[in-house]
């Protein structure tokens, strides 16, 4: 077997003695598009740059196509394509310019520079604003100028650090389709703290939380996760909500009951159920049994957060 | 080399685009017109003796205007080089790209030389105009300007350096220009201090020295020995500036 595209060992990066990540480890086999799911401060930002070379980790090792990043820099940097958080290019420069300089500065041979800034420029669906300065785009499409020039040198490996943050939905459909598309032939390291975007775009999923890796899944599997936890969310009048909570709790497979609030003779609870099983009839035969009104019943889903109370208390 | 080209040419555009280079030549050569004017007055006036002086030794180091432009114009050409790119993020896109470190730094160096070059390219045509008009001898003058653009490699040295270490352009133009002083004040002491060996280090590291003898018209190999090895140990530095983020844990 060949070594895995990206490969990641016991990696530990302190800020000025605060550690950002504490002894992450996790590989991405070529040819897949993985997800680094994490909500803001998780680290992501962090281990990309120490992927790339930006930064160089406290301790512990990475690894790009089988070559060390620190002791290959040159090297790496030929296979990767990396499209930073915040993305920084010359303004005073036209789109076609400043890609043809990336192509050059990338090493990509002159006979092929023309083809391979075709290629990228439509990839990114900007043909049209080419001749624009890129000081005046729009942040949609500075981030597309940013994405076609890692699509120059057509790497084996690209790095996208939330390539969809600041754009506007229909940008960002069409983003997740370049990336879908991109994935058949490259192997991709996608961060986001977007769920819903792992779960279109990628195969295999790892989450970080505070620094280390909670878990490694498939879209799948984060899924099974997501419908285990349920969550209803009601609205009562005509008891006070002692007497519903403690009604509540008296429910089968009620494993939670959380009081929201009260306002106006109405109150408010969220009810966690044991995974798999549906608890909303029940309620509603307990409301009719009390005469009490139930105003609203609702099945929640599982935000990202709910999902990090669940992998980092049960595990 | 096809690296190196893409990058300087990319610094030398950047000059064409910024308001900043166009104030700095426009107040270069108008400063360069003033001294060749008042050189002209100078060399009209019946009452000096024509062979006090060589207009290439009063072009060249011999006024204020020249010293002046020495020590600002340098910063003015690299306070924005690397520091700019700090300030806007661009350096980290720059050496994400599989370019070496020298490759980047010599760049920069480059194109602020070549622009500095320019300006003093720029300059020739006064002495065009002259050779209208009067007989003189381009020697010396050809050796001036090879000692001004040797000079400018170093001042240029240092100001890439000081870009390197700042993300605010005002405070890399003014460490390089301190630094300058510095290096130009050195030149000074000569008339304080008595001291044979002393004098002759500081002989050997004057700049007003070394450029009396270029437009004199010698050609020495120690000051070029000088300058270049300066030169050198400022890019070197500028490169483990840059690199520093990657090496240090
Ligand atoms: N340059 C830095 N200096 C100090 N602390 C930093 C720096 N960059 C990131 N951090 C800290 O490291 C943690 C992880 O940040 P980051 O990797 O940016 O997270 P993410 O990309 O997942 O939002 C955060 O707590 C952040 O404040
Ligand atoms: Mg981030």
């Amino acid at each position: 077997m060949t070594s895995p595209a990206i490969s990641i060992r016991n990696l530990t990066k302190r800020y000025d003695l605060i550690p950002a990540l504490s002894d992450i480890s996790f590989e991405v086999p070529a040819g897949q598009i993985m997800g680094f799911l994490g909500p803001n401060g998780a680290g992501k930002t962090t281990t990309l740059r120490i992927l790339t070379g930006i930064i160089a980790p406290s301790s512990g090792s990475v690894w790009i196509d089988g070559l060390d990043v620190t002791e290959h820099s040159l090297e790496v940097r030929r296979r990767i394509g990396y499209l930073p958080e915040h993305v920084a290019l010359y303004s005073e420069m036209r789109v076609v310019e400043y890609l043809t300089y990336r192509a050059r500065i990338k090493g990509i041979p002159r006979a092929e520079q023309s083809s391979r800034l075709k290629s990228s420029l439509e990839q990114c669906a900007l043909t049209d604003v080419s001749r624009q300065l890129i000081g005046r785009l729009s942040k949609g499409f500075r981030q597309r100028v940013a994405l076609a020039d890692c699509l120059l040198a057509k790497p084996k490996i690209l790095i996208l650090d939330e390539p969809t943050i600041g754009l506007d939905p229909h940008q960002i459909r069409q983003t997740r389709e370049l990336i879908t598309t991109l994935g058949r032939t490259t192997t991709i390291l996608l961060s986001t703290h977007i769920l819903p975007e792992v779960e279109i775009t990628c195969q295999r999923v790892t989450i970080i939380d505070k620094g280390t890796i909670v878990a490694v899944d498939t879209p799948e599997g984060l899924r099974q996760r997501r419908s285990g936890l349920q969550l209803v969310r009601t609205q009562w009048r005509g008891a006070p909500p002692s007497v519903i909570e403690s009604a509540l709790k008296q429910l089968p497979n009620v494993m939670r009951v959380t009081f929201q609030g009260q306002s106006d003779g109405i109150c408010s609870f969220d009810i966690e159920s044991q995974s798999g099983q549906d608890i909303r009839e029940s309620i509603f035969h307990m409301a009719v049994k009390n005469q009490w009104t139930l105003r609203e019943l609702s099945q929640q889903q599982a935000s990202l957060e709910d999902i990090f109370v669940q992998l980092t208390t049960h595990e | 080399m096809q690296n190196l080209l893409a990058l300087t040419t990319r610094e030398v555009k950047a000059f064409w685009y910024s308001p900043m280079a166009y104030a700095v030549g426009a107040l270069f050569l108008f400063m360069q017109g003033g001294v060749f004017t008042l050189l002209i007055t100078v060399l009209n006036d019946p009452r000096i003796d024509p062979t006090w002086a060589k207009i290439s030794q009063l072009f060249f180091g011999g006024t204020f205007f020249f010293w002046f432009s020495i020590l600002i114009i340098p910063p003015l050409l690299t306070m924005r080089t690397f520091s700019e790119e700090k300030r806007t993020g661009t350096i980290e896109t720059l050496l994400t790209a599989p370019v070496s470190d020298a490759q980047v730094v010599l760049a920069k160096f480059l194109g602020a030389w070549l622009a500095y070059l320019l300006l003093w390219v720029c300059t020739v045509v006064l002495f065009l105009i002259l050779s209208t008009h009067t007989r003189f001898d381009w020697g010396p003058i050809i050796t001036g300007y090879a000692g001004t653009g040797l000079l400018g490699s170093v001042l240029i040295s240092f100001g890439i350096l000081a870009s390197s270490l700042t993300r605010n352009q005002v405070i890399a133009a003014l460490l390089s220009f301190v630094a300058i002083l510095l290096l130009f004040s050195l030149g000074l002491l000569d008339a304080f201090i008595h001291n044979p060996q002393a004098t002759s280090l500081i002989r050997y590291l004057s700049l007003i020295e070394h450029t009396r003898d270029f437009s004199r018209g010698i050609l020495d190999t120690r000051p070029l020995v000088f300058y270049v090895s300066l030169s050198a140990v400022c890019l070197f530095l500028t490169g483990r500036v840059i690199a520093s983020p990657r090496w240090r844990s």
